[in-house]
């Protein structure tokens, strides 16, 4: 029975420090990893403090229900501007961004002003490293407390399955944090938009009540689905902007003609 | 009054950026909120999820529709 309520909560508590922690790299990798840390420390802060001062009565007076439709409003927005400038970059609209041209000169920037270069706070790094760890780490704590209350001593067997899911997720994202950084930049900005907008659709779909088909696990289906439809879009935007550059050059010909004319 | 519209932009600028996202993506949130508290529209719940999906992607559909319309006006500039 203890045994079972420390698998329990370990298998609860490691699907949400899986999404945590995937917008904690996210942040990291795109933005900055002091901007990435200091969020996320910032949020165990606050939810200690909120543990420390409401204890177990915290599962009747945080209303979960808000807070996720909160951050999963704000993320949906960060999610689709994101995702329109990537597919905006993809089909040509916008130029992609020489990832080492702009580094290079930002580098020269910021070593001309004397300053460290990339460590400084970003907002949006913290924001977002602040947010999904502040609602996953409450997700954890009613888990916790839900799991635990049933036996005795339940909430410390919980709360040891938890911290030993929240180890294990740390140290796997600790070894793919090296090939994430590898990847391009519109690429890895293009994946985060998709992302952020997943996480975005799930949680305030969440608030309103929606029960998600198979659960946490859908969020893999909805941001596939998300991923195809980006790609159709690209497609589509690029055709169309071909069909448009076509239809320039051919009024155009007619033009160069008859000036040829004119000078003969 | 100046400062106070400073501000309001930078965090409208942080936050969104794009009226086109906002507006969609607010419109969204309201209907699905009236289907989740307005008793009549009870028979709507059960495809609270596929308007969500939906509003999301309309809205998506419509910024990017919108940036290729500014781009075509450009190039006929």
């Amino acid at each position: 029975m203890q045994w079972a309520i420390v698998i329990a909560a370990f298998l609860a508590a490691s699907v949400e420090f899986v999404e945590a922690f995937t917008l904690v790299l996210v942040a990291g990798i795109t933005v900055n990893w002091r901007s990435s840390i200091v969020g996320a420390l910032a949020a165990v802060a606050t939810l200690a403090v909120i543990i420390a001062t409401l204890g177990v009565a915290l599962v009747t007076l945080i209303p979960i229900g808000v807070l996720r439709f909160v951050i999963g409003f704000l993320l949906l927005l960060f999610g689709l501007k994101w995702l329109k400038n990537a597919i905006q970059r993809y089909s040509g609209l916008k130029f992609l961004h020489d990832e080492e041209a702009i580094y290079a000169a930002n580098l020269a920037q910021a070593r001309a002003r004397g300053e460290a270069v990339g460590t400084r706070l970003d907002p949006f790094g913290v924001l977002l490293s602040y947010k999904s760890v502040l609602l996953e780490g409450l997700e954890v704590a009613f888990i916790v407390i839900s799991f635990g209350s049933g036996g005795s001593n339940g909430i410390g067997l919980a709360a040891i399955g938890a911290a030993a899911a929240g180890v294990l997720v740390i140290l796997v994202g600790a070894l793919v944090q090296a090939p994430l950084q590898r990847i391009p930049e519109n690429t890895l900005k293009f994946i985060v938009g998709i992302m952020l907008t997943t996480f975005g659709t799930f949680w305030s779909g969440e608030s309103f009540g929606i029960n998600w088909p198979f659960s946490d696990l859908f969020l893999l289906l909805l941001a596939a689905f998300y991923l195809v439809v980006s790609v159709l879009l690209i497609t589509a935007i690029k055709q169309h902007q071909q069909r448009g550059a076509s239809a320039t050059t051919a009024s155009e010909a007619p033009t160069l003609s008859q000036e040829k004319e004119v000078r003969l | 009054m100046n400062v106070i519209l400073k501000i309001i932009l930078a965090v409208y600028k942080f936050f969104v950026g794009d009226l086109v996202i906002l507006l969609g993506i607010t419109l969204t949130m309201v209907i699905l909120a009236l289907i989740h508290f307005v008793g009549a529209l009870a028979p709507l719940r059960g495809g609270l999820g596929l308007i969500l999906i939906v509003g999301v992607l309309a809205t998506l559909v419509a910024t990017l529709g919108r940036e290729v319309m500014r781009s075509e006006n450009k190039q006929k500039a």
